[in-house]
C-alpha cells in the first residue's frame, strides 16, 4: 500500500468513527438510564433494575398516554392508508384533467402548511368546529398533513404496476371491485405497507397537533406527556423520563427493524415530510 | 359463431389522435388472424377494441351473431393474452389459470380441475402449485394461453405473443402456437409487428397503417404482391430493392443509361400512360449470371453471411443498390464486377403514388 | 401512449371522484381551508381572550406591517435562516452526501450499523430525541461536557443556535442520506470506471461524473429539507425559544406570540409572512429544476 492510499484509507476510517460516534452518543442515554438505578444526566455503566419501569406504571398518566399514542397513531395510519390507496388508484388510472397540477399543488401545500405555519388556522377551526380536546380531531388534522405525500408516493407506486392485471381480469369479466380485490390490492400490498408504517411513525411522533389541540392529560398522547414530564417545577424526573422513552421509542424501533427486513429500507420518494 | 365482423369502426383519442380510421375487416370463423403493421399504426388498438378495452368512437363490432359494441369486455366472451402475460404475481399457476372461472363463481374444486386439465395440455403439470416469477418466459406464456383457453371463449386475442421470448423460443412458441390453434379451431386474431411472425402463423393478414387497412390477404399473396410500395417495404426479410424507372410504350427503362435492357410486360388490361413508374424487385429473386430478358452490371460492396444464404449488396454504374439472396457458396468477392438478373415474373411495378400496377397474371407464384 | 388506457380498470369517472372524495375532503378542510384562513385571521385583531376575542375587528394590512416592523420578527427570521443555511442546506446536504458517498465502499456491517444509526435518529419520537439531547448537552453531567473535558459548559445557554443546528443536522441527515444514496446508485459504474481509467480523483469524479447525475436529487433535496426545516417545530423541545428569544425561529416565534400570547390574529400575519415565504422558496427551487432540465 503506498504511503498516499495508507494516509486516505486512515481518513477514511476516521471519518466513519467520527460519524458513528456522533450519531450513537446522543442515543446511548436511552439504551443505559432507564435501566439504571439511579439515573443521572451522564452516560455510564448501569446498576442495573426495572425499579424505574414499576414507578413509571404507578404514574397516573404514563400508560394511558402511550395507548392514546396508539388510538392517534393507528387512526391516523387507517385512514391515511385507506384513503390514499383510493384516491391514488383512482389518480393513477382514471385520467382526471389536470391530475398532475392537482398532485403537485397538493404535495406543494402539505410540506408548506403541515406543521407550524397552520398553527393558528387549524387551531381556529377545530375551535369553530367543537373539536378542541377532541381526539379525532387530532387523527383528522394528522391525517390531512400525511395524505397528500402519501397520495404521490402511492400513485407513483400504482403507476409502475402493469394496467395489463387489471385489463386482463376485466377481460375475464371481473367487475372493478373485483379487480380491485383480487388483483390491486395483493400486488399493491408492499407500498400500502410502506405507506401504512411512514405514516404510523409520523403520527406516533407527532408533539405539536396534539399539544396544540388536546387539553385533557387523559387525552394526550406520549410525546406530549413526555415533555410535561421533564417541564414539571424546571426538576426533570430521570427515572420516569428514562424508562417512559424506551417504552415510546420501542415501537418505532421494532416497526424499523420489521420493515428493513421484510422489504429493506427502501426509498420511496418523500419517506417523511 | 366465431366470425369477427369490424363495420366503419373508428377510434379517436382525447386530443385528437384518429387511431382507427373508418375501418371494415370481417375475421372468419376459426380463422388465424395477423393484424401487422409499424408501431402506432392502430393495431393494438383495433385489438383492444375487439376486447372492448377501448370504447369505439363509431362503428359497429359484432362477434358471431352478437352485436358487442357496447358491451363491457367480460361479455364479449373473448379471452385475452397480453404482451407480458398480465399473470397474477400472487397467485399461483394453477389459481391463475382458473381465474376466469373464479369470476363465474364455479367452485374451488372444478377449479382447481379445470386448471389441472388445461395445464397439462400445455405441458404446465409440475409447475401448477409455483408463482408466476418462478417460471421461464415460454412457461409464462403457456400459463397465459391455459388461463385464456380456461373460460373456452368464442375468440382469443394475442397481443404481440412472442415479443417477449428470446429468438430461439420465439420461433419455437410460433409452431407451437399454430398447431395449439388448429388443433383448437377458435377464432383467433393476434397482433405483431414482425412480419415474419405473421407470414408464418397466420391464414391472413390485414398490414395496417396510420388506422386504416393497407392490404388484405393470404401470407402469399401479401407477400407476392404487396398492394403499395408501403406494404412491399414491410414485407420481407430483406427489404425490397425499389429502383426508379421509366415506362414507354409498354417498355421499362430502368435506371436511365445504365439498365438499358426493355423489358416487355404483357398488361391485362389498357395499356398504362407512359411515365415514371417503380420497379420492386425482391433480393430472394435476383440471382447471378446472365439470366432472362433484365440484366444488371453491378459491383459488389457488401457480403452479410446469413447461415444457409448470403445477402449481397451490389452498386451499379448509376449508383442504385440492388440486393441479392443467394445460396451458400455461390457468392462473388467483395470488389467483383458480377451481372445480377431480377426473375421478371416477380419483379413488381408501382405507379407514382406508389400503388401497384402489375397484374396478377404477372407475378402469380410459380415454382422456382 | 400515455393516452392510450385512460381508464384501465373500467372505474368510470364517477366511481373515480367517489375514490378520490375523502381524501380530496380532508385534505381541503385540514390544509387549503387553513391556508385560505390564515389570510382571513391575518386581517383581524382576533385575540384569544379579552374584548377582541368576543368581537374581532378587521384590521386590513394592519397585522402585516405590524409584524414587517418589529424587530422581534426580523430577529427571529434572521435565525430561521441561519438555521435553515445551517442546519439544512449545509449540514444536512453535505453530511447526507458524504455518508451516500462513503458508506459505498465500507463494509457491510459498518454500513448497516451507520445507516441505523442515522434513520433512527430521523424516526425516533421528537419528544424523545429532544431529551436526549436536553440530557446530551447539560450543563452537569453532559455526556459531551465529558467527552470534551468542558464541565460546566451549558450549550444550550451559551451557543443556543449552534446547539439546534447541529441537533438538526443529527436529526434530519437521513433523508439527504436515503435520497443521495439512491441517487448514486443510479450513476452509471461505467462512466465513474471510465473517469477513474484516465486518473480522475474523488473530486474530480464527482464534480465530473457524479454531480451532473444527481443535479436534479440535489435540488429536490435541497427544497424538501429547506421547508422542513423552516417548519420545524422540535427545537421549541429543547431550548422553548430561549435563551432571551436567542433560538425563537419562527415557528416557535408563532407559538409564543399566537398560542401562549394569544394574539391570535397577529400570529396569522406571521403564519401568512411564512406561508409565502414558503411558496417563493418553493417556486424558486421549481424554477432552478426546470431551467436545468
Amino acid at each position: 500500500m503506498s504511503p498516499q492510499a495508507f494516509l486516505r484509507r486512515v481518513g477514511f476510517v476516521l471519518f466513519l468513527a467520527v460519524v458513528t460516534a456522533f450519531w450513537a452518543l446522543p442515543m446511548l442515554w436511552l439504551v443505559t438510564a432507564p435501566f439504571d438505578a439511579h439515573p443521572g444526566l451522564t452516560v455510564r455503566w448501569p446498576e442495573w433494575t426495572l425499579d424505574n419501569f414499576r414507578r413509571l406504571s404507578e404514574s397516573p398518566y404514563a400508560f394511558s398516554s402511550l395507548r392514546n399514542s396508539v388510538l392517534l397513531a393507528g387512526g391516523a395510519m387507517i385512514l391515511v392508508t385507506v384513503f390514499g390507496a383510493l384516491a391514488a388508484y383512482a389518480l393513477s388510472r382514471v385520467h382526471v384533467p389536470g391530475r398532475g397540477a392537482i398532485l403537485y399543488g397538493m404535495l406543494l401545500l402539505s410540506s408548506i402548511v403541515t406543521g407550524t405555519a397552520a398553527m393558528v388556522p387549524i387551531f381556529q377551526l377545530m375551535f369553530t368546529l367543537g373539536l378542541i380536546d377532541d381526539r379525532t380531531g387530532v387523527i383528522l388534522v394528522l391525517t390531512g398533513g400525511l395524505l397528500p405525500a402519501a397520495i404521490f408516493v402511492l400513485k407513483d407506486f400504482m403507476d409502475a404496476t402493469p394496467r395489463s392485471y387489471e385489463e386482463s381480469a376485466r377481460v375475464f369479466g371481473a367487475s372493478p371491485t373485483q379487480v380491485l380485490r383480487h388483483v390491486v390490492l395483493p400486488i399493491a400490498r408492499p407500498g400500502l405497507a410502506t405507506i401504512a408504517v411512514w405514516a404510523l411513525v409520523n403520527a406516533w411522533g407527532d408533539f405539536l397537533t396534539a399539544y396544540i389541540l388536546l387539553r385533557d392529560p387523559t387525552k394526550t398522547p406520549a410525546g406530549v406527556v413526555m415533555y410535561t414530564f421533564y417541564s414539571e417545577g424546571g426538576q426533570a424526573n430521570l427515572p420516569l423520563i428514562s424508562a417512559f422513552s424506551v417504552l415510546y421509542a420501542l415501537p418505532v424501533v421494532v416497526l424499523y427493524i420489521f420493515v428493513s427486513r421484510r422489504y429493506g429500507f427502501r426509498f420511496h420518494g418523500g419517506i417523511k415530510s | 359463431m366465431g366470425e369477427i365482423r369490424i363495420e366503419g369502426l373508428t377510434k379517436v383519442y382525447s386530443g385528437n389522435v384518429t387511431a382507427l380510421d373508418r375501418l371494415d375487416l370481417t375475421i372468419n370463423d376459426g380463422e388465424f388472424f395477423a393484424l401487422l403493421g409499424p408501431s402506432g399504426c392502430g393495431k393494438t388498438t383495433l385489438l383492444r377494441t375487439i376486447a372492448g378495452l377501448e370504447v369505439a368512437t363509431s362503428g359497429r363490432i359484432h362477434i358471431g351473431e352478437r352485436d358487442v359494441t357496447k358491451m363491457s369486455p367480460g361479455d364479449r366472451d373473448v379471452a385475452m393474452v397480453f404482451q407480458d402475460y398480465a399473470l397474477f404475481p400472487h397467485m399461483t399457476v394453477s389459481d391463475n389459470i382458473a381465474y376466469p372461472l373464479r369470476i363465474r363463481k364455479v367452485d374451488q374444486a372444478s377449479r382447481a380441475q379445470t386448471a389441472a386439465r388445461v395445464g397439462a395440455g400445455l405441458g404446465l403439470n409440475g409447475l401448477l402449485e409455483r408463482r408466476p416469477g418462478e417460471l421461464s418466459g415460454g412457461q409464462q406464456q403457456r400459463v397465459a394461453l391455459a388461463r385464456a383457453m380456461a373460460c373456452e371463449p368464442s375468440a382469443f386475442l394475442f397481443d404481440e405473443p412472442l415479443s417477449n421470448l428470446d429468438a430461439r423460443l420465439r420461433l419455437e412458441a410460433r409452431t407451437f402456437l399454430k398447431g395449439l390453434q388448429h388443433q383448437l379451431g377458435v377464432t383467433t386474431v393476434f397482433v405483431t409487428h414482425d412480419q415474419a411472425e405473421a407470414l408464418a402463423m397466420a391464414d391472413r393478414i390485414a398490414v395496417m397503417e396510420a388506422g386504416r387497412l393497407r392490404q388484405l390477404g393470404t401470407p402469399a399473396e401479401i407477400f407476392h404482391r404487396p398492394i403499395d410500395t408501403f406494404v412491399a417495404n414491410f414485407i420481407g426479410s430483406a427489404p425490397m430493392t425499389m429502383l426508379d424507372a421509366d415506362l414507354v410504350r409498354g417498355r421499362l427503362y430502368v435506371a436511365g443509361t445504365t439498365i438499358e435492357q426493355e423489358v416487355a410486360v404483357r398488361w391485362s388490361g389498357p395499356d398504362p400512360s407512359d411515365g415514371p413508374v417503380v420497379l420492386g424487385i425482391r433480393p430472394e429473386y435476383v440471382r447471378v449470371g446472365a439470366f432472362g430478358p433484365m440484366t444488371v452490371q453491378a459491383t459488389i460492396r457488401i457480403v452479410e453471411n446469413l447461415g444457409a444464404t448470403v445477402l449481397l449488396t451490389a452498386e451499379t454504374a448509376s449508383g442504385d443498390r440492388l440486393q441479392a439472396l443467394v445460396p451458400d457458396g455461390t457468392q462473388p468477392a467483395v470488389g467483383a464486377q458480377v451481372e445480377l438478373s431480377p426473375v421478371a415474373e416477380r419483379v413488381l411495378l408501382y405507379d407514382e403514388e406508389g400503388h401497384l400496377m402489375t397484374p396478377a397474371t404477372q407475378a402469380a407464384p410459380a415454382p422456382a | 401512449m400515455s393516452d392510450r388506457a385512460a381508464d384501465a380498470a373500467g372505474l368510470g369517472r364517477p366511481r373515480a371522484a367517489a375514490f378520490m372524495a375523502p381524501a380530496l375532503l380532508l385534505i381541503t378542510a385540514f390544509l387549503v381551508v387553513p391556508a385560505l384562513w390564515t389570510l382571513v385571521l391575518g386581517a383581524t385583531n382576533y385575540r384569544l381572550t379579552g374584548l377582541a376575542a368576543a368581537n374581532p375587528q378587521f384590521v386590513g394590512t394592519g397585522n402585516i406591517t405590524e409584524a414587517l416592523s418589529d424587530p422581534g420578527f426580523g430577529w427571529s427570521l434572521w435565525l430561521t435562516l441561519l438555521f435553515v443555511l445551517g442546519s439544512a442546506i449545509f449540514g444536512q446536504s453535505l453530511a447526507g452526501l458524504s455518508l451516500a458517498w462513503s458508506l459505498r465502499s465500507a463494509p457491510k456491517v459498518v454500513k448497516a450499523v451507520v445507516e441505523t444509526l442515522v434513520l433512527m435518529a430521523w424516526i425516533l419520537p421528537s419528544s424523545v430525541v429532544a431529551f436526549l439531547w436536553v440530557a446530551y448537552l447539560s450543563r452537569h453531567g453532559g455526556t459531551l461536557n465529558a467527552i470534551l473535558q468542558t464541565p460546566g459548559t451549558d450549550w444550550l445557554i451559551q451557543h443556543p443556535m449552534a446547539s439546534i443546528i447541529v441537533f438538526n443536522i443529527w436529526r434530519g441527515t437521513a433523508f439527504s442520506m436515503l435520497l443521495f444514496s439512491a441517487a448514486l446508485s443510479a450513476v452509471p459504474p461505467s462512466q465513474m470506471e471510465s473517469a477513474r481509467l484516465v486518473g480522475a480523483g474523488t473530486l474530480a469524479q464527482l464534480r465530473d461524473v457524479v454531480f451532473p447525475h444527481i443535479r436534479g436529487h440535489v435540488l429536490t433535496n435541497t427544497l424538501l429539507i429547506s421547508l422542513w426545516t423552516f417548519n420545524d417545530f422540535t427545537p421549541y423541545l429543547l431550548t422553548a425559544g430561549g435563551p432571551n428569544h436567542a433560538t425563537e425561529i419562527l415557528p416557535v416565534f408563532i407559538y409564543n406570540r399566537a398560542l401562549y400570547g394569544g394574539e391570535l390574529g397577529y400570529g396569522s400575519a406571521i403564519s401568512f409572512l411564512m406561508l409565502i415565504i414558503n411558496l417563493v422558496i418553493a417556486l424558486f427551487y421549481v424554477r432552478l429544476l426546470r431551467e436545468r432540465r
